[in-house]
Formats: structure tokens, sequence, C-alpha cells
């Protein structure tokens, strides 16, 4: 295993810490909120140690996704919940708090206390075909639609090799923390 | 429209109307009302940024930050349970590389992904899409995630009926309370 000694949610993976399991398999747990926002409340993670979602494999990312909209149906059929969110925070600013990815799946109830609104902000055209511009350069080359046809003769996902993290990206959690004021 | 002049036994008669339907013909029915289906055909204008087989990301009109990316699937869901597995996974890993995108190249310090599902969850649209913002230091958006305290009992019992329905046996404990997933969509279509 990947593991961070000093990680929480890698600590509860191992069951150093007690936690109310919801889901398990090879690469994936789902546990509930204690703390939670909502009763039901649960956290989805992959057990390898990834800090945020741009260093999980994108195999891993479908299973996890889909391992959170099954626990989200769940919740619609036997909580009584009137929606759910599937909730990422990526990185310190967006507010992440435990260096490993987690994908929240939350129970929702009208009047709820939840808030994941925003304000929208006012924007020039210069700024937003800046942006626009900047954006359209980094996914020209995305090319998903080999990649799927790649997948599609793989067999299923096999976690093999614990994955190590270059020490680049290993830090890139540290290094957001640092640039908080 | 005419929509807007509906009284309130018009506005019963729809809503009966699309309680009859079967999943099938309410798709359809939102389908053609479906302003991002518009987006999706060309028949409304959007900023495009990333566009494949099966999804498009344009950028949202009503920004959290500049960047802030809508990605909708092309086909019509309007929640993501009715979403296929294949689907699901194609759309986040399609995410996730917007994400990084963001990271790279508009120096975002952070990213958030959300879907809601549901009017009580904040969904406005009646078709499925994932938010990804742009984040950095203090951009003034703050989300409100309060710790209530609660039972360890009542928290438990919450689980045990997850998992109970993840396992496909709480048929008979289902809520009475609850709206089924049909009827969430049928929510949504109504508006």
């Amino acid at each position: 295993m990947a593991m961070k000694a000093a990680c929480l949610v890698c600590q509860i993976i191992e069951n150093k810490i007690p936690s109310k399991k919801i889901y398990e398999d090879e690469f994936a747990m789902a546990v509930l909120d204690v703390n939670g926002s909502n009763p039901g409340h649960c956290f989805v993670m992959p057990k390898n140690h990834y800090p945020i979602i741009e260093q999980v494999p994108d195999a891993e990312i479908g299973r996890l996704f889909n391992i959170s909209n099954r626990i989200s149906s769940a919740i619609f059929e036997s909580l009584g919940a009137q929606g759910t969110n599937i909730f990422v925070a990526n990185g310190i600013p967006a507010g992440q708090t435990v260096a490993h990815f987690t994908i929240n799946v939350i129970p929702r109830r009208e009047n709820d206390g939840i808030n994941l609104q925003w304000q929208p902000k006012q924007l020039s055209e210069e700024e937003i075909s800046t942006v626009e511009l900047k954006l359209k350069e980094q996914t020209k080359n995305l090319g998903f639609e080999k990649d799927e046809k790649a997948e599609a003769e793989k067999p299923r996902i096999h976690v093999k090799k614990p994955v190590a993290l270059s020490e680049e990206e290993d830090e890139y959690f540290s290094r957001q923390m640092r640039r908080v004021p | 429209m005419a929509e807007q002049n509906i009284d309130q036994e018009q506005l019963n008669a729809l809503q009966e109307k699309l309680r009859q339907m079967s999943p099938e013909e309410l798709r359809e029915f939102q389908k053609k009302q479906c302003i991002f289906c518009q987006i999706v055909a060309n028949k409304v204008q959007s900023r495009r940024i990333y566009e494949d087989g099966r999804v498009l990301a344009i950028l949202d009109i009503n920004p959290a930050n500049p960047g802030h990316i809508l990605l909708l699937t092309k086909e019509h869901y309007s929640i993501m349970p009715q979403l296929p597995d294949d689907e699901i996974a194609h759309v986040f890993k399609v995410a996730k590389s917007l994400s990084n995108s963001m990271l790279k190249g508009i120096d975002a310090h952070g990213t958030n992904v959300i879907v809601a599902n549901g009017i009580a969850a904040g969904q406005r649209a009646q078709h499925f899409m994932a938010h990804i913002i742009p984040r950095k230091e203090n951009d003034g958006i703050i989300f409100v995630l309060p710790q209530k305290p609660m039972e360890q009992k009542e928290i438990e019992a919450a689980g045990d009926r997850i998992i109970a329905a993840l396992s496909g046996s709480a048929k008979e404990e289902k809520s009475e309370k609850g709206a089924s997933l049909d009827e969430i969509s049928k929510l949504l279509g109504a508006r």
C-alpha cells in the first residue's frame, strides 16, 4: 500500500481508526462521516494514497464515481432524501482538509443548513474570452476518444502494486499549504 | 410563451400528465424543453471548452469564478442516478482533465467538482451536469457544510439503511416520506 503514516484517511482504511464502513472493495472504501452535515453523509476514498484528483488514475476515477453514484441512489431509496450532492474539494483553497482524495456523497433536504451555492461573478467580455482561450489551449489535446477504445480492450481493474507518487506530486499538497497566508 | 399564463388548474393538469408518463416518455418530454439539449445541439450558443462523442464542456454564464465549467452529457439525463456506469466513468475522467487544465492553464490553486441531484440539493437545470470550479485563496466562495450534533445511533441507523439499499434488500424498509428517483426527476421537469 502506498500509505502515508500521517494520513488520517489511510489510517481509517488500515482500520487503525474505527469507522462505520458502507462499502469496501479491493481498492476503494466508503465510510460514514460521524460529524456529518446530514445523517448518511458518506466519504468515498481510494485505498491508495493520492492527495488530489489529478493523481488518481483514470480507471480508479471511473470506479470511485460509480461507487459514489450507487451510494447516492441508495440514499435516495433508503433515507427518503430529497436530493444528493456529490462534492469534491481539490486543494486547500477549495476547502480540502485531508491530503487524501475523497468524494463526499451528501443526503439533502430542503432547508437543511447546507449551502453549496455561489454568487455569480460579473466578468467583462475580455476576461471571459481570455479564460476561454487559455482553457481551450489546455483541452485541445485531451484525446479521450482514443483512450476509450484502448480501455475497452483492457480487462477489469486490478490494483496490483502500490502506486508510488513522484516527489513532486507528493509535495503538491504541502506546497498548497504554504501558499495559504 | 403561453406557459407563463397558465392558471393553477392547468398547472395541476400538467403535473398530473407528468406523473402519468413512463420514464421514457418523460425523458422525451424533458429533452424537448431542455435548454442544455439545445446547447448540445448547437441551437443555443455557448462557449465550448471541450467536446467529444459523449460530453460537452462549456463556460458557465453565471460563474462562481472565471473559468467555471459545466460538463454536460450529450444524452439527456435529468439526474446522475439515471446515467449508465460507463457514462459516469467517462464524465469524471473528463472532469479530472478539466480540473487539471485549470491548475495548469488559468493558475487555479484548487478546484471543486460538484453535482446536485434534485432541487433540494441546489439543482436548477433539468439536465445532468458536473460543475468544475477553479478556486483561489479568498475568492469569496463559501461552501457551508455544517457539522451538526447528531446521535451516534441516528448516524449508525442511516448507515445501516444505506448498506441495506446497496445490497438491494431495503425494499420493505423504504421510507414513505421519501420521493422516488422518478419523482425527483419529474419535479425538475415540472419547473
